[in-house]
């Protein structure tokens, strides 16, 4: 496999386990627009998606054409084990970063 | 519920989407359609839900950009297709060829591609944010169906001027007779308070509009219908209303079962008919009504400026516009009317008496005629100075890349020598200048946006709201794209040529690559600056006359005191409240509104002078001629209470002010202003002399000291003070003067109001500060503007005098170099590059000079007593722009001293 994850590739990661069944653009834009406070633009997601799926970490699949999006359909994600693994890899590799760090640096929240 | 945006994307989300790889368009579409249907558009108005759906498409648009530019670094140069150059394939691939070749080349000097694209995207943004305005409030329309087939109808003044508006009876009688029009539709604006169950009252713009006005102005209502014929057949009998779509989203939060339900307007119920398409808010530009209601209303909805209008030929409220028959022609129109006119005038010579109709083709109307002929010299005007900033950063653009050429001279030399064709390697240089000029036009539209979405949320000091979708639309996308892809292969043309010019050998042999030949480039691109600066001084120029206006118009002494003061504006006539029980009510307030702590004093007077409002009324001074073919004078008025002239501090001359014993039954009595006085009765005395109003005679009490009436710049202009007590006013300004911060008195005498009559409708409330930003809203806009454009040309031409600059100083390094090692010291190189970048200035700025003193003269008619040559503006300005010059000519002249002359000496 090829190196770990970027930032927003793991914030789309985590935003397709979070969402489950309904990981699509909308619900994944307000997502990370909720949580994170960052605008990102649908422009950005799909690139970044398919270079996930090239590389195993999600699949993808065509919904039905819905008259909520003008009649196009929906390209909903799911998460693949490898993708699991992956998101597990980073957070494992940052925890032991930051590990003894925490005390340091002081919590914010 | 209907949907909000056509399925299909409008042209200007299509051609964003472009720019998306082609398997994300219709995946981003979708979502960008579901977020704003469902989620987006519910929730915020209008505007504010087009400006997240503009943000969210441009960001989309942008990282889809990047995306397939990164795509090009991953995949190889292509060989041209198996079908060959000459098949549409092999066109395709060329072009696709060229487009990497020209990306890679940007993305290869990351520094000059922003500086060329930042260049190109204010001048672009400037011309694409006046673009949009102008085109939506003078090109567009409002959105009525063929509306090549309509003419606007307006019947002349009495005095001649020809664009007002019509009765009700000149209009039935024309509608009914006319041979030319398939149709007439009549509409006026009117303002009144309506309400729905459970809401609170608010005050509403609508228009009174004839039953056809839907139908024949191809207006299909949202929801429900427009008028039928029967609803405006006969007075008041009908109360049905179609609301705005706006209106309908605010106040009945979008209810797909609206129709059918009860609005109350001046608390009689109306039933809702129908709700407007969206976008759709009247015959106005720029201002959305609320609602619409059967022109056979009027006088129901308009009882706040009482008396019947349906009847009465000599009250003009009516604007029409007439549908052409098949085969009529606007002139042919145009001629009908006025014969027609000639008719009622012989008829109903009282009321008729001179008033003419004209009919003009709706097309040439924006707005009104006369507000086009104020409105089209500004916009002209804004035009030529976005062109300029324009022209400029065009101009840094061709400096860039005359120098690249230069630098590239070899390069190209050698591609030549190897048997290229001179046409494949312009072609080449072109698409990258094309590329960066799209990319600049991106940038432009992104920068308009930004500015626009502040102007959006801007109200000019008048009473009416100002609704301007001012969201790019295909026009402007297409307008954005145009001047792009024109500046980009107009500017880009003569360096392509330049620097692809076959003379090979020269440059072959020439180690430097420099030098020879280089002579004629490098006194283009000085010609370049030369004219740049020329520009930016003339645009400077304007810039500092109008600020000069701005301070001579701050500095004029208004006449009345313009310190700490609060004004409301309650209307007692919409508020049912008649004259005997108003009489009573304005005493109430103006006591209640003495005893507010803090206020020193308090006056009533039915107009402040320099507002919005400009009102005359005929009258005939004693012993006066009356003007040519009239019967009286139209002279500026006020109707004002007896403590007007001490509150508002505006001295009586001679005789006195009003007294409290001023009432009805005593004699009537005015105070005249002194410019009143001069111009009627000059070297005489005005007190004891009388003036004639609707067959009152009124006696002159008082001559009162000139005050400034409709604008700053005027010369004094004849006034006239009526008593309150003698002519009841339903609506009135409480003015009060304090000692407390403005808005604590306006917050206090709000307050006040409300607890005496919480019924009573208050029109406008504000405070002295924001009564004069009227006066001063023309000459600070465009200071404001000017100063903007004027500044943005200064930074372009110090972004383009840089550029030249710093290539002069990386050119000369071993010129540098062996002066340095010859013993010159690093001030007196920095002096020489200098001086070098300054003669430019210097030739720049005479010729912009030269070419200030000669244009200038334009800007006369907008300026506030200052000439056009106004000297503190010509000293002031080149100051400036010597400044900005040296400080650009001084940051890459440094870079020259830094030279180490071995280092140098070793370059080439």
């Amino acid at each position: 496999m090829r190196k770990g994850l970027g930032e927003f590739e793991h914030l789309l990661l985590l935003a397709v386990m979070r969402l489950g069944d309904e990981a699509y653009g909308v619900t994944m834009r307000r997502e990370i627009e909720a949580r994170t406070g960052r605008s990102v633009s649908l422009g950005a997601i799909y690139p970044s998606m398919d270079r996930l799926e090239e590389r195993g970490l999600v699949s993808s699949r065509m919904g039905p054409p819905t008259g909520e999006r003008g009649g196009r359909s929906r390209r909903y994600f799911r998460l693949e084990p490898a993708g699991e693994r992956a998101i597990r890899a980073t957070r494992d590799m940052l925890a032991s970063m930051w590990d003894g760090h925490e005390a340091y640096l002081g919590s914010d929240r | 519920m209907t949907p909000l945006v056509p399925s299909a994307p409008p042209l200007w989300l299509r051609i964003l989407s472009w720019l998306l790889p082609r398997r994300h368009r219709e995946l981003v579409l979708g979502d960008l359609y579901e977020e704003y249907t469902e989620l987006i558009r519910p929730r915020r108005g209008a505007v504010r839900s087009r400006i997240w759906l503009v943000r969210q498409a441009v960001a989309s648009a942008g990282s889809g950009l990047a995306h397939r530019v990164y795509d090009l670094f991953r995949t190889p140069l292509s060989q041209p297709g198996p079908g060959g150059p000459k098949s549409p394939r092999g066109q395709m691939d060329i072009l696709n060829q060229d487009l990497k070749y020209a990306v890679r080349r940007l993305f290869g000097s990351p520094g000059f591609t922003f500086v060329a694209i930042l260049s190109l995207a204010l001048g672009i943004g400037a011309n694409t944010a006046l673009f949009t305005v102008v085109n939506r409030l003078m090109l567009e329309g409002v959105g009525l169906s063929d509306p090549a087939t309509l003419v606007q109808i307006y019947t002349s003044e009495e005095d001649g001027y020809p664009y007002s508006t019509s009765s009700y009876p000149d209009y039935f009688d024309l509608r009914e007779q006319n041979e030319v029009f398939e149709d007439v539709v009549a509409h006026a604006m009117f303002f009144a308070q309506s309400e729905v169950d459970g809401g609170e009252p608010m005050l509403s713009m609508g228009e009174v509009v004839s039953g056809n006005y839907f139908d024949v102005l191809g207006i299909r209502p949202a929801l429900g219908r427009g008028f039928l014929p029967e609803e405006d057949a006969t007075p008041e009998t009908h109360t049905v209303v179609v609301i705005g779509f706006e209106y309908w989203q605010r106040v009945f939060a979008g209810d797909p079962a609206v129709v059918g339900r009860t609005l109350r307007i001046l608390r009689r119920p109306y039933t809702i008919v129908g709700v407007a398409p969206e976008g759709f808010g009247g015959m106005w530009p720029g201002i959305e009504v609320d609602m619409w209601v059967p022109s056979m209303m009027t006088d129901h909805v308009n009882r706040a400026f009482g008396g019947t209008r349906l009847e009465n030929r000599g009250s003009r409220s009516l604007f029409l516009t007439a549908r052409l028959a098949a085969g009529v022609t606007p002139d042919q129109a145009a001629e009908y009317v006025a014969t027609f006119s000639r008719g009622l005038e012989g008829a109903y010579a009282d009321t008729n008496d001179g008033r003419i109709m004209t009919a003009l083709p709706a097309e040439d109307v924006a707005l009104h005629p006369f507000v086009d002929r104020a409105l089209l010299p500004v916009a002209g005007l804004l035009f030529a100075v976005v062109g300029l900033v324009l022209l400029i950063a065009c101009t840094n653009l061709a400096s860039f890349l005359l120098a690249r050429g230069a630098d590239r001279k070899k390069e190209i030399a050698v591609r030549l020598a190897l048997g290229a064709r001179r046409w494949t390697l312009i072609r080449q240089l072109m698409t990258e200048t094309v590329v960066l000029a799209v990319l600049g036009g991106l940038g432009g539209l992104l920068l308009a946006q930004w500015t626009l979405s502040l102007v959006v949320g801007f109200q000019p000091p008048i009473p009416i709201p100002i609704n301007l979708d001012l969201s790019p639309d295909g026009t402007v996308l297409w307008f954005t794209l145009l001047i792009a892809v024109a500046a980009g292969m107009l500017f880009g043309l003569v360096p392509a040529l330049q620097s692809t010019r076959p003379d090979v050998a020269p440059t072959l042999r020439d180690e430097s690559g420099a030098v020879a030949g280089g002579r004629s480039r490098w006194s283009l691109r000085n010609g370049l600056v030369v004219a740049q600066v020329g520009l930016s001084f003339v645009l400077l120029i304007g810039a500092g006359l109008f600020v000069r206006s701005l301070q001579k118009a701050q500095s004029i002494d208004p006449g009345f005191d313009t310190s700490a003061a609060a004004m409301v504006w309650p209307n007692m006539e919409m508020s049912y409240i008649t004259e005997e029980e108003g009489a009573v009510l304005w005493e109430e307030l103006v006591q209640r509104a003495a005893a507010l702590p803090g206020v020193t004093g308090v006056t009533l007077a039915d107009r402040i002078p320099l507002g919005f409002a400009v009102q005359t009324t005929n009258l005939l001074p004693d012993g006066v001629a009356p003007p040519e073919d009239l019967d009286a004078f139209a002279v500026d008025h006020a109707v004002i209470d007896e403590h007007y002239f001490e509150v508002m501090a505006v001295p009586v001359v001679a005789g006195r002010g009003f007294a409290p014993t001023d009432v009805a039954e005593n004699e009537p009595v005015v105070v005249v202003s002194a410019a009143f006085a001069r111009r009627f009765w000059p070297g005489e005395a005005a007190l004891g002399r009388t003036l004639s109003r609707r067959d009152r005679e009124y006696r002159v009490v008082g001559v009162a000291r000139d005050t400034k009436v409709r604008t700053l710049g005027e010369s004094p202009r004849p006034y006239v003070y009526f008593a309150h007590r003698q002519n009841y006013s339903p609506v009135l300004n409480i003015v009060v003067h304090g000692i407390l911060p403005e808005p604590e008195l306006l917050g206090q005498l709000q307050t006040m109001v409300r607890e005496t009559r919480s019924d009573l409708v208050v029109l406008s409330a504000s405070t002295m500060r924001e009564h004069l930003a009227l006066p001063l809203y023309a000459p600070r806009m465009a200071a404001m503007l000017l100063g903007v454009f004027g500044g943005l040309a200064l930074v372009l031409s110090g972004i383009g005098l840089y550029g030249v600059v710093s290539y002069s100083v990386a050119r000369r390094t071993r010129e540098v170099g062996i002066r340095m090692s010859l013993g010159a010291d690093a001030r007196k190189v920095v002096g020489m590059v200098v001086a070098g970048g300054m003669r430019l200035v210097a030739v720049g700025g005479i010729l912009g000079l030269i070419l200030s003193a000669t244009v200038t003269w334009l800007l006369s008619r907008f300026l506030y007593g200052i000439s056009t040559t106004d000297v503190a503006t010509f000293v002031a300005i080149p100051l400036v722009l010597t400044a900005v010059a040296m400080v650009a000519a001084f940051i890459p002249a440094r870079r020259a001293s830094r030279v180490n002359p071995v280092e140098a000496l070793r370059t080439e």
